[in-house]
Parts: C-alpha cells; sequence; structure tokens
C-alpha cells in the first residue's frame, strides 16, 4: 500500500466527495421512471438493418416473362415485409423444399435497387445442362408460388472510394443479370459510374433484354453496350470471344475497373487475357463462381456424421460433391448463401475426416483454418467425415 | 421438448463464451445458444479479395507483454485458451493528431521508462508528474485487485477497504480532469495522456479518473498485444476450450424467451419452441435487449426497470476496413494506432460526434505495423473506427443509407489523409464500411451502439462496482458482456464472463449444501 499521502482538493473534501457518489448514484436510479426503454427492435438503425437484411423474406411471384425456349424472368412481389433494399450486383439465395432435399441456390438481381422500394424483385433463370434447380424453377414455377429468399448478398458492387468511375463490364450468358441492374441503377440516377458492357453470347438470337439494353445505351450516355458473338458472324455485332482486343477497342479513355460475370469458360479464357491489358488487380472483379463437380476417375461413396443442436444424423455422400450437396440431398437445412466458399454462411466444423478443397476456393479466415472449421459449399469429401453444422 | 443443463449461456459474445469456457472447466453441463453463424460477436474477423480484415480489435491489454501482470491471460490459461492463441506484442501506444489549423502531432510508446521520457521531450519538466501520475495509479490498481479478488462479498470487507485503500476512496469520485489538474499538469500533457478518451467514449471532465487510468496503465505500463488470427482466433480458441471440456454450443438459435417463476429466472425458451431448464442463466445479451426482448415486463423488476431506463446508451460504431495494393512502408504508414480528433478538447469532440455532419473522430489501425505478414507482400491492412456519440443514425432512411454510409467514410478517409500526409485514397483494393446498422444486424445492439451504456458521471465504473457489490440481481440471472460493471471493450466482457461463471456456480454449490 502507498504510503505517501495523495489528495485531490484536500483529504476532508475529498471525503466527503468519495461519500457523494454513493447518494449521487442512488438519486440516479431512484428518480428514473419504472418503465423500460426503447424496445430495441424499435430504434431507427435497428429497423433499417431489418429492412436491409431480414432473416428471410417470404416472396410470392406475381409475374413470368418468357425470353426463349431456355430462359425465362421471374417477377416477385413481398407476402409481408417491405423487399429488403439492395446495390445492384447483388444476388438473392432461394431456399428450395424438393423431395427429402432442401437445397438453396442464388440468382443475381437483374431488376434495379428503386424498384425493390417499390416492391418488385426480378431474377432471370436459364436452362443449363445439369441444371437441377434452374430445371426445377423453368418448369414448376408458376404465378401465384410462394417462395422463400434471404437477404440480398454479394460484393460485386460500384464502389466509387476503391472502383473506376468507368466500369467495362463482361457478361456471359445469364451473367447479364447483375449488369442490366447496375445500368437500370444508373439510368435512374442510383449509380454514378459510366458502364461499357461487353456482352457475349454464342449467337444473336441468345441475347437477353436486348431491346432494353439497346435503349438504354441509345438514351443514356453513360451507358454503351456490346454484343460480342462466339458462334455467328452478323452484322453490327463483334465476332469472337471477349478478350483483350475487344477490351481496348470499346474500354473509355483512362482508369477503368473491370467487372465479370458468367460461365466458367469465360473466365478461364479471361485469366490469359486480361493481363495482357496490364491493370492493377484492385480494377478487376469477378462475381466468384464455383468450378462445380471435382473431375475424377471414380467416384467413391462415404458416410458422413452431421452434428446439429447436440444430434447425430449420418447421411450418404460422393467424393464428386460437395459436403453441402450431400446435407442438401439429406434434407439437412444448412444456412448456405453464396455456393462459392466466400460468404462463409455454411462454415462449419470438420471434427474428423479428410476433405479437398478446390485451390483458389478456400476463403476460410485464418482462425478457422486453425481449429479446423470449412466451407462445405467448396468441400469435397476424401474420407467418412464428423461435420457439426450448428 | 425439454432439456436440462446447470447452466445455459445467452450469446457466445467475449463475455458468454468465456463464461461457457469457465462453468465447462467446473464440470458444468453448460448449453452456449448464439444467434448467428460464428462466435465472437464483435470480436471477429471477415475475408475480402486477398485481405482477412479484424472487426473490432484494436489492441488488448491484460495479457501483460511488459511487466507480466496479466489477469485476462491468466484467466485463458485456467480456462485452457492460453496456448490456442498467438500473440502478438505492440511496441507503440499510439500519435494523436488533431485537425485543426494549429494542428498537434504527437507519437508515444509503450512502457513507463520509454513513456514518460518521450512525454519529457514534448513537454519538458513533466516527468515528476507524470510518475506522480503512475504511482497514484498503481496504488489504485492495488484496490482494484482486492475488489477483483472478492468472489463472495461480505461487509467486513468495507472496513479494510476504508483502512487500506485511502487513495483509492480520495480519487473515486473525481473526474480524469480534476485529478490533473489537481496534480497541476499542463495542458499538453494532459492532452497527450488524454488520447485515449475515445476508447471510453467519454470526455474527461465527466470520465471517472480510476476507470481512465487503469486503462492507461494497461496499456502503457503492462502493455498490449493483438492476436495474430484476429479477434476470430481468440473467440474460437475460447469455444473450442468450450467444447473440449464437454460444453455443447448451438448456432444460428435464438432464445426467443428467458423463463422466471416466482421472482427466479429457471431457463430459456429457444426459437423453435424447445425449453432449457438451467439452474443459472448467463446473459451475454445486453440488459437492454433481455429486459426490453427476452422477458416479459411484468418479470423485470420495478428496480432494474429504473436503472435500465437511467442509463444511457454509450457510443454508436461506424468502421472503415481498406485493403491496400501498397506496402506500409510504400505509402508511409509508420504508425499502428492513430488518433485523429479535430481538437484536443474532447469535450467538444465529444459534442460533435453526436452528428454526421461534424463527426471527424477516428481511431485507426495499420495492422501491418502490428505484424507485417497480415497481408500479401506488397500490400496493407488499415481500418478506421468512429463513434457516435447521438442516434442521429436512427434518422437516416433505408434510401439514404447507402449514400450517407459513403460519404462518412470518404470523409475518415479523406481527414486521415489531411493529418497524416499519407495518400491512400488511388490504393484501395477491397473497402468495407460498417455503420451503426451492421453492429445492429451481427450483434442485436440496440441503435448500433458498441460502447455499452455511457461512462458518465453518474455511472462511471466506480459507482458501478460498489453498488455491483451491494445490490442483489434477480435470482439466477448472471450478466456478462460490454454493459455490465466493467464497463465496454475486450478485457472487460472477458472479466465480467468470468465473474458472472464464477458467481453462478457458487450459488449452485451454495445451493447444493
Amino acid at each position: 500500500m502507498s504510503k505517501k499521502k495523495f489528495s485531490v482538493n484536500g483529504s476532508f473534501k475529498d471525503g466527503v466527495n468519495t461519500v457523494k457518489f454513493l447518494t449521487e448514484r442512488m438519486h440516479f436510479v431512484n428518480s428514473a421512471k419504472a418503465v423500460l426503454p426503447t424496445c430495441t427492435d424499435d430504434f431507427g438503425v435497428n429497423k433499417v438493418a431489418k429492412r436491409l437484411h431480414p432473416k428471410e423474406q417470404n416472396l410470392i411471384i406475381s409475374k413470368i416473362e418468357e425470353h426463349s425456349d431456355i430462359a425465362k424472368s421471374y417477377y416477385f412481389k413481398s407476402e409481408t415485409a417491405p423487399l429488403a433494399y439492395f446495390k445492384a450486383g447483388q444476388y438473392l439465395t432461394f431456399k428450395f423444399e424438393i423431395g427429402n432435399a432442401v437445397v438453396t441456390r442464388s440468382y443475381s438481381i437483374a431488376s434495379s435497387p428503386a424498384s425493390a422500394l417499390n416492391g418488385e424483385y426480378q431474377i432471370t433463370v436459364k436452362r443449363i445442362n445439369d441444371g437441377f434447380i434452374s430445371d426445377y424453377i423453368l418448369d414448376n414455377w408458376s404465378v401465384g408460388d410462394k417462395v422463400i429468399a434471404f437477404a440480398p448478398e454479394g460484393n460485386m458492387t460500384y464502389c466509387p472510394l476503391r472502383d473506376a468511375n468507368n466500369i467495362v463490364a463482361i457478361a456471359g450468358g445469364s451473367g447479364i443479370t447483375p449488369f442490366l441492374s447496375l445500368a437500370r441503377a444508373i439510368d435512374q440516377g442510383d449509380e454514378e459510374c459510366s458502364l461499357t458492357l461487353l456482352y457475349g453470347c454464342r449467337t444473336s438470337d441468345e441475347i437477353l433484354f436486348k431491346d432494353e439494353l439497346d435503349s438504354l445505351s441509345e438514351k443514356n450516355e453513360k451507358i454503351n453496350v456490346i454484343y460480342v458473338l462466339s458462334h455467328s458472324d452478323e452484322e453490327g455485332y463483334e465476332k469472337g470471344f471477349v478478350g483483350a482486343d475487344v477490351i481496348k477497342k470499346y474500354a473509355p479513355e483512362g482508369n477503368y475497373s473491370i467487372f465479370v460475370c458468367g460461365p466458367g469458360g469465360m473466365y478461364k479464357f479471361l485469366e490469359t487475357e486480361l493481363p495482357k491489358l496490364e491493370i492493377e488487380r484492385k480494377y478487376i472483379r469477378f462475381e466468384v463462381f464455383s468450378s462445380g463437380k471435382k473431375a475424377e476417375e471414380e467416384t467413391k461413396e462415404f458416410n458422413i456424421t452431421v452434428i446439429n443442436r447436440g444430434t447425430e444424423t449420418v447421411i450418404k455422400a460422393n467424393s464428386s460433391e460437395t459436403v453441402l450437396c450431400a446435407f442438401e440431398r439429406s434434407g439437412i437445412e444448412v444456412p448456405a448463401r453464396c455456393h462459392t466458399g466466400e460468404c462463409g454462411f455454411c462454415r462449419s466444423k470438420l471434427i474428423s475426416g479428410k476433405v479437398y478443397i478446390p485451390e483458389g476456393e478456400d476463403k476460410r479466415r485464418i482462425g478457422d483454418m486453425q481449429f479446423n472449421y470449412i466451407h462445405p459449399c467448396c468441400c469435397y469429401p476424401e474420407s467418412d467425415l464428423v461435420v457439426r453444422i450448428n | 421438448m425439454v432439456k436440462n443443463y446447470d447452466a445455459v449461456v445467452i450469446g457466445a459474445g467475449n463475455g458468454g463464451l468465456v463464461a461457457s469456457a469457465r462453468l465447462a472447466k467446473e464440470g458444468k453441463k453448460t448449453l452456449l445458444i448464439e444467434r448467428h453463424n460464428l462466435p465472437g460477436g464483435f470480436a471477429t474477423s471477415f475475408v475480402r479479395g486477398r485481405f482477412e480484415f479484424e472487426a473490432s480489435l484494436h489492441e488488448l491489454c491484460g495479457v501483460g507483454p511488459i511487466t507480466g501482470k496479466a489477469p485476462l491471460q491468466k484467466i485463458f490459461e485456467e480456462i485452457g485458451a492460453a496456448d490456442k492463441i498467438e500473440w502478438v506484442s505492440l511496441d507503440e501506444a499510439f500519435r494523436v493528431i488533431t485537425l485543426e489549423d494549429d494542428k498537434s502531432d504527437y507519437a508515444m510508446p509503450l512502457g513507463k521508462a520509454q513513456f514518460i521520457a518521450k512525454l519529457e521531450e514534448y513537454d519538458p519538466n513533466s516527468a515528476s508528474i507524470v510518475t506522480k501520475i503512475f504511482e497514484l495509479i498503481e496504488s489504485v490498481e492495488k484496490t482494484l485487485d482486492f475488489v477483483e479478488a472478492i468472489d463472495d462479498f461480505k461487509a467486513s470487507m468495507i472496513k479494510e477497504i476504508f483502512s487500506e485503500h485511502t487513495d483509492f476512496l480520495k480519487v473515486a469520485n473525481y473526474s480524469v480532469d480534476e485529478v490533473l489538474e489537481s496534480m497541476g499538469a499542463s495542458q499538453k500533457t494532459r492532452d497527450i495522456l488524454n488520447a485515449y478518451w475515445c476508447y471510453l467514449g467519454q470526455p474527461t471532465d465527466e470520465l471517472n479518473a480510476i476507470h481512465y487510468f487503469t486503462m492507461l496503465h494497461a496499456y502503457i505500463i503492462d502493455g498490449a498485444v493483438i492476436p495474430r488470427g484476429r479477434s476470430h482466433q481468440i473467440s474460437t480458441a475460447l469455444l473450442e476450450t468450450f467444447t473440449e471440456n464437454g460444453g455443447e454450443a448451438w448456432f444460428n438459435t435464438s432464445v426467443k424467451k428467458i423463463n422466471v417463476k416466482d421472482g427466479v429466472v429457471t431457463g430459456v425458451e429457444l426459437d423453435d419452441g424447445t425449453q432449457i431448464n438451467a439452474k443459472a442463466v448467463i446473459c451475454n445479451a445486453s440488459p437492454y435487449n433481455a429486459f426490453t426482448k427476452l422477458m416479459d415486463e411484468k418479470d423485470v423488476p420495478e428496480k432494474f426497470k429504473k436503472e435500465v431506463n437511467a442509463k444511457t446508451l454509450g457510443a454508436k460504431g461506424f468502421a472503415v476496413f481498406l485493403g491496400l495494393n501498397r506496402s506500409a512502408e510504400e505509402l508511409g504508414l509508420n504508425n499502428h494506432t492513430y488518433f485523429i480528433y479535430p481538437t484536443n478538447d474532447n469535450r467538444k469532440c465529444y459534442e460533435l460526434s453526436r452528428k454526421i455532419e461534424t463527426n471527424d473522430v477516428q481511431a485507426t489501425v495499420c495492422l501491418n505495423k502490428a505484424f507485417d505478414d497480415c497481408s500479401p507482400e506488397g500490400t496493407s491492412i488499415l481500418y478506421m473506427t468512429s463513434i457516435f456519440t447521438g442516434d442521429e443514425w436512427s434518422n437516416v432512411s433505408v434510401e439514404d443509407y447507402h449514400k450517407v454510409k459513403l460519404s462518412f467514410a470518404e470523409k475518415m478517409i479523406d481527414n486521415f489523409e489531411k493529418a497524416t500526409g499519407v495518400k491512400i485514397k488511388d490504393y484501395i483494393e477491397e473497402i468495407e464500411i460498417a455503420t451503426p446498422m451492421t453492429y445492429a444486424r451481427y450483434t442485436d445492439a440496440p441503435a448500433g451502439t458498441i460502447y455499452g451504456y455511457e461512462a458518465s458521471k453518474e455511472d462511471g465504473i466506480v459507482k458501478r462496482i460498489v453498488f455491483d457489490l451491494l445490490g442483489k440481481g434477480i435470482p439466477g440471472l448472471y450478466f456478462a458482456g460490454g454493459y455490465t460493471v466493467r464497463h465496454m471493450g475486450y478485457s472487460p466482457s472477458y472479466t465480467t464472463g468470468d465473474k458472472a461463471a464464477k458467481a453462478a456456480i457458487l450459488a449452485m454449490e451454495k445451493e447444493a449444501k
């Protein structure tokens, strides 16, 4: 104990002041009303947080628009709460219960953020090879059906503090939707960038939203749309794949950011093309995609013991499908969103067993690697596993 | 479904994690419930591109790299989490810069001797006063250690406090300003010593001297660390320890209600209707949320209604996380912790921080100055935090949200460039912005509060500790975390988690007898 004498205002006054704090504090509590303050949910901040990130959205299909034999747009209204607002480029994750399976899939929002405020979302679904869910949607969803979607997510959005003011967007096939949303947002004054859209398709028949894109391109000087056809030589269109030459030909003067959304083949091609442009990495952003199935000579079968809230279930899995896929097939509900390893919603503890994670898809935290947490959406079983999901 | 446990812990934030780990370590059958998919609450991290960002921790005290005084490390060792976390020690305290025209700029080291020597350089003849302040802090610390060691309060202890702990009693009800003035500290010395005020969110004309000085002591004299794997490493280590000792943790699960029977808490009801019976409920949700959301109003005693109504919610958070495509060296980022204030008058800063338009306060960290390999070669990580002392964000509409958020983030970046002369704007490869809405989303914090209740004159730490010793809570319910006696912050939240678990264990043992 310190033997030195310390005082602030003299020992007597210090003593009085110390005693005072007891009475001050008692008065502070006793003079308050015996009622509860504003409920946490009722603060403006908490209300907006809920508007931006609701747990679930109960949607109803209000309209279906057929673009071709293989592509349709679905429009949604909200059944209850107002629709969650979003940034152009984000996606919605839908939940499906098909037979015994509980599956989630994500689709970029094609409508503009402003239309969400007016109570409408639009997504576009295209039939693809082995597209279990896209087939299901195209064959089953009808006007009036009720569906469940989660809050909008995703990071391929324009940020003026990071991106160049000119965006060169490279779209392939149905990868046009996030850029349609961006073009609409620019036209409505909600985004301040310019957009040069290089839209790659096989033939002109496959171009989605051509009339609207042409009209946006014509009336708004910030928007320029170029179609690039790989499988036909037609007048008024670029021929070939979207590569360095096409980009150089149409890119605006000065700095630009490249945003990419499309099928895997396009990404592979761009991997060799983009370096030719010699632009900094920060100016290139990909909508993250999953490499999909693992190529293997022989598919092996394994068991996964799934621990959920203290109960164990054993399910079948195979080496060519992700661990998340095995969960979905067995009806085990996991809070998955992006399906690409990025968002981390499905993060689970791998208690035992071995998984394969494709290179570059592993976006786990340092601490998660240390303690063996995995993102089941980008892991393939290589042995029997024990996984705790909750 | 009905399940029975010794203890159920609501929320896997810092307080809930330590409480759970302690309970499991002591052999109590414990269930930890967390609504999110991750442990940690504020103590977490996130990945964007090639960067992993720390979500909230600037530096941690209580691990004692300099003096070995390490109350927090002791808790981590006792519960078995210590060897799972890799600490990096810091050697720099802070650099504090003001934005006003005659701007001041002071860079201070950690370590008692180094700190005093540097202050003497900036403000000759300050050494003797600062030495006296440190002596006073050390004397006060002894009292706090004494109070800290009390698990079961007895009236006889009051006598001991009055006879043995006179320094403590003399300062107990004074503000930082009152004590520093009485000691004759110059304005410059006070400007430098008070630089940490934004970590507690209260101006020094009302901030309790003991509260502030013990924090100053913990950082400057005992030393500060950060975990290599971001705070997510601490959170995950605590969770691992808990489950290794037989604890059960359920994520993506919400508590709907705290069950009360005849004035005693008996357990909780989950979102799916599951009933969990427990002898103790440790609540890492704030008393604010517990009383306004999780309990029937009739179950909340009048005294607690008054208390929760009397208190003021603390600062709301705003943060900008930047992944830069140049190294700290190339950019000229030479410091780990930057405090940037509009003025050294922290009362004025506090008042200006009520409004989005006038708030210019920031505490910014360049993580590479702690360990350079926190980001890939040729890159760096910078994260900036600001505090809002009012609730102005509650007036921001959904429609305006993105624009308001972006424009405040840009102001913070501009202020940083202006204060330091370091250009960062052209090098932003990744950016993420957290607003009060973000904190509300992830932690259910009322109005996006990150600082619990204000450390105001009436509700300062000494008053809280004393009234906590004297008062009785709701039987069976124990609060842990940033809204409790120790105020907010990592170290206080871990500590209150441990205290809550120990109190629950003691009550269980008494009951068993």
